[in-house]
């Protein structure tokens, strides 16, 4: 059985505009996606994909105006998405842990670090708290926080953004989760330690065996920690498979474009236009919605493209896939 | 040769931390050269002061010591209201345009302002500069009354470099100009600074923390580390033989989307040290994996070691700067 | 948030729209602009609704309760209290809407200047504004008035005066948040001379606060207003204001003639409500959108 098995989840936007009209914006459609343990799967894409949204739809922490409204999300055959908030809370932080951007401000200014590790086992085992001390301090070991016990009372604002990184990894894996999802966990952070926390990151997956998503807009990071990607556009996947298979014969334009703007691939000069503005999510084109970028569009664009297989088992949403 | 447009000697920038007796060190004795028609490429960490060194340069915030030359004048002293004429021909380029940009002003307004300060045009000569401008950073005249919010990142960077450029500036600075922007649009940014670069000759000084685009994008790279230029080389020499191991671990550090690409990696232990509590002697000595004694007490000075590269380490004589790599 | 969508509806259908959809944003501003634009329209238009002359007497009808003929009853001089409640809505926006134009146009230069200069100049304006404030308004008022002579002008001057330091204060306080940000750096990096910068730059974007406040100090100044023709300073009998009403109608109070002073003081509640209502609606509007906004 499958980790995660995400089967056509769908959310949308739904308000109430100030000329009092509904507006309803599609921000992820049918999106499919597998996770084994001990599998690392890259979600990539640019600003407003759909990535973040994917890992909120997931865990059940999406706010107002966005709602879940169609879909399936199996975790170990358990559906999230009709679980009730109490046994959702059972389960994240749990065996779903989540790792944010912006380590800084997504820690509690209050609480010291260690306590703060401590609570979230507290939540949810009942073990005496010396026992989860200990645990703690294992665990910022494990994330390569030198002296610990020392560093057990330290307050989050003396934390560097490396450090902080490494306790909201330590915050995620205190219960043992089977399953990892990281949101853009090295964004903002100095190149150095970046290189740091991914190969933390890699090893602790192996030690864990857990199933990991790494939610990134950076293919250099998917290149070399993940083993599938799946391509964002807008709300869709795009494309989906191996990282070998798609970095070596991407069968979506999207990502062959992807691919080619990256500064290893782009020569000057020569760059296709990609880009220009994100897909207004209100106002979406019938069909294929990449047509206005897409040197292949063509009238049959119009139409909603088929998700295609390939033979080397990587999926394409493309009407030209098999070319 | 080219002509320099501006020198700035040992320059220092020390910031005082609240009350205390305790300052940040950001710049620690930086020498640099930007020619006319050449663009210079600034890479650090944090740390490395690489932003305050580009504040400074523009005078925007006073140097704590060292000259500051512009065209051949020295500005390190002027007042604000000496350096108000100079600014038409010194620019800067911001890193997140979302904020660099008054939200409530007009796109047309923006662009046209650096023109409405220096020079005395009319309105229907202003307005046609700023179509032209517009038209020179391929933004479309349509946004030129919107204000910045109905404009993606890649169009406000545009509207950025059209008011950099609009009095046509000898020198211009970018702090990070394409770091909070999409892949697929950093390339049309960079592309549009070779276009100028070519086209008036004005001098450039890119700062940017990620290699892949400083590699695209320099002449010559200058490596910083806690406020000092540790390498000052031409970009071929710096990605094929680069010298200081500074340099050679943020080489490895760097993640190409390549899959063939060979990672070696060189990871660096612990964090890059305060700026507040800089290490004795060679800054770079606590983390560097050729670090000796002598590298605890004293200074590396820049040595030329090829033609037009400079590196600052203690360990050039004895070969022991160059470290090896582990495969991944 | 995406930009409204504009219909092929008529105009009057798309305000209408944008109307519900305000008053989902804020029911408590749509609430008080109700009652302002109704006293709004009897201010403009009391010639249509006043059944009387507010200032000729029926010296045959003193102290008259409500009846067919004087809705409101008549007052101890013989006059229609009705109309003359209908004609004090005049003076109510006549003195609230000058006095804090002129609170602002003092108000916002100096909070501009004392926050983007700082130093000696931000200090010396702050204490001045500081220790205006601390002082009870009604006395200083009743203070100058009483010196500078019982004019509507004065009394106009004197509350935009003492009302000039709440704007100083919201707009100082935004500009020194603003003072440093990037887009007063890049201005700066353009060569604007102080001018432009506080402008063109600061201004635009430092007034809302101060503007959310317009109408809660608008209803302060009907307030103070009112009490000052109470106490018998600035605007007196005859002329139909509402505090002066209740001052004369006061009296009689006591003698069971209740018809004089509690409406003018329904109306004079109603007005000042209204206006705290609008205000705090718009500091509801101007804040969740600002959070929404990128």
């Amino acid at each position: 059985m499958n980790l995660l098995k995400i089967t056509d989840l769908q959310t949308h936007f739904v308000f109430h505009d100030i000329d009092n009209y509904r507006r309803e914006a599609r921000a992820l459609n049918k999106v499919n996606l597998n996770l084994n343990r001990g599998e690392i799967l890259g979600i990539v894409g640019e600003t407003g994909a759909g990535k973040s949204l994917t890992a909120q739809s997931i865990c059940g922490l999406l706010r107002p105006p966005a709602k879940v409204v169609g879909g399936s999300v199996l975790f170990l055959g358990k559906e999230l998405l009709s679980l009730a908030e109490e046994d959702l809370n059972d389960i994240r932080g749990a065996e779903i842990g989540m790792v944010v951007q912006n380590p800084k401000s997504s820690l509690d200014p209050l609480t010291r670090i260690g306590d703060q590790l401590v609570r979230i086992h507290q939540t949810h085992t009942a073990s005496a708290v010396s026992v989860a001390r200990s645990k703690a301090i294992a665990m910022m070991h494990a994330v390569g926080i030198p002296d610990p016990e020392k560093r057990f009372s330290a307050w989050p604002h003396e934390l560097s953004g490396g450090m902080a990184q490494r306790v909201l990894i330590a915050m995620a894996l205190m219960n043992e989760p089977k399953l990892l999802i990281a949101d853009e966990p090295t964004t903002g952070l100095d190149v150095t330690v970046q290189a740091q926390i991914l190969e933390l990151l890699k090893d602790l997956v192996r030690r864990f065996e857990m199933g990991t998503i790494i939610i990134t807009h950076d293919l250099g990071i998917v290149a070399h920690y993940c083993d599938k990607v799946a391509v964002m556009f807008a709300g869709e996947i795009v494309e989906y498979g191996t990282v070998t298979d798609i970095f070596r014969r991407p069968g979506h334009p999207y990502t062959k474009q992807l691919l080619a703007s990256t500064p290893e691939k782009l020569k000057l000069n020569e760059a296709g236009s990609l880009g220009g503005q994100p897909p207004d999510l209100f106002n979406l084109p019938e069909g294929c919605l990449s047509q206005d970028r897409c040197s292949l569009a063509s009238d049959q664009c119009r139409t909603p493209p088929p998700v295609i297989t390939l033979e080397t088992g990587q999926t394409v949403r493309c009407h030209f896939a098999l070319q | 040769m080219r002509q320099p447009i501006l020198q700035a000697k040992n320059l220092v920038k020390r910031f005082s931390v609240g009350r205390s007796s305790s300052y940040v060190n950001a710049v620690n004795g930086v020498d640099l050269t930007i020619h006319r028609g050449e663009i210079l490429g600034m890479v650090g960490e944090s740390g490395s002061g690489k932003s305050t060194i580009g504040r400074t340069l523009l005078r925007l915030t006073d140097p704590t010591e060292g000259l500051i030359e512009f065209d051949g004048r020295d500005i390190t002293s002027l007042s604000a209201k000496e350096l108000r004429p100079l600014r038409k021909d010194m620019q800067m380029v911001f890193q997140d345009p979302w904020s660099a940009l008054n939200p409530r002003m007009k796109i047309g307004d923006l662009i046209a302002e650096p023109l409405r300060i220096h020079l005395k045009l009319s309105e229907p000569d202003l307005r046609d500069r700023t179509e032209l401008l517009a038209k020179k950073v391929r933004l479309s005249t349509e946004f030129l009354n919107r204000t910045p919010s109905a404009l993606s990142g890649g169009q406000l960077q545009r509207v950025c470099i059209a008011r950099a450029i609009a009095t046509n500036p000898k020198l211009i600075i970018l702090d990070e100009p394409t770091s909070s922007l999409d892949l697929s649009v950093r390339a049309g940014i960079l592309e549009l600074l070779m276009e100028l670069r070519e086209e008036t000759q004005a001098g450039f000084l890119f700062i940017s923390h990620d290699l892949g685009t400083i590699k695209l994008i320099s002449d010559t790279i200058a490596v910083l580390y806690l406020g000092r230029i540790v390498e000052l080389v031409p970009k071929e020499a710096l990605f094929n033989e680069p010298a200081h191991p500074y340099s050679q671990s943020l080489l490895s550090a760097h993640l190409p989307a390549d899959l063939d690409a060979p990672i070696q990696r060189l990871i660096l232990e612990g964090e890059i040290p305060s700026p507040i509590d800089l290490p004795s002697g060679c800054s770079f000595h606590t983390r560097c994996p050729a670090a000796v004694d002598v590298c605890k007490t004293a200074t590396p000075e820049p040595e030329l070691i090829a033609q037009n590269h400079h590196v600052s380490c203690l360990r050039l004589k004895d070969g022991g700067n160059i470290l090896s790599r582990q495969q991944a | 948030m995406p930009p409204s969508v504009t219909h092929q509806f008529t105009w009057p259908r798309r305000t209408a729209n944008r109307v519900r959809g305000l008053s989902r944003l804020s029911p408590t501003a749509a609430a008080g602009v109700v009652i302002i634009v109704c006293f709004g329209v009897l201010a403009l238009f009391s010639e249509w609704f006043m059944t009387h002359d507010p200032v000729s007497s029926y010296p045959d009808r003193i102290l008259q309760g409500p009846s067919f003929e004087h809705w409101f009853g008549t007052d101890g001089n013989g006059m229609d209290i009705f109309s003359r409640v209908i004609y004090g809505a005049k003076f109510g926006f006549g003195i609230a809407i000058p006095a804090v134009i002129i609170a602002v146009l003092i108000g916002i230069p100096v909070g501009l200047i004392a926050g983007y200069r700082g130093g000696a100049l931000d200090e010396i304006l702050m204490r001045i504004f500081d220790g205006l404030r601390v002082f009870p308004s009604i006395i200083l008022a009743l203070a100058v008035v009483a010196a500078t002579g019982q004019s509507l002008l004065n009394v106009v001057l004197v509350l935009g005066f003492l009302d000039s330091p709440v704007f100083a204060r919201l707009v100082r306080a935004e500009v020194l948040a603003l003072r440093s940000s990037n887009f007063v750096e890049s201005a700066i990096a353009a060569g604007n001379p102080t001018w432009r910068i506080l402008f063109f730059h600061l201004l635009p974007n430092t007034i809302q606060g101060a503007m959310a406040q317009t109408a809660v100090r608008a209803a302060w100044a009907v307030r103070i207003s009112a009490t000052l023709a109470f106490l018998g300073i600035g605007i007196q009998a005859p002329t139909p204001e509402w505090g002066a009403m209740i001052r004369q109608g006061a009296e009689f109070m006591v003698t069971g003639q209740w018809w004089v002073a509690i409406f003018p003081g329904i109306a004079l509640i109603f007005l000042v409500f209204g206006l705290n209502l609008l205000g705090d609606g718009i500091q509801d509007i101007l804040d969740p959108r600002r959070r929404a906004s990128k």
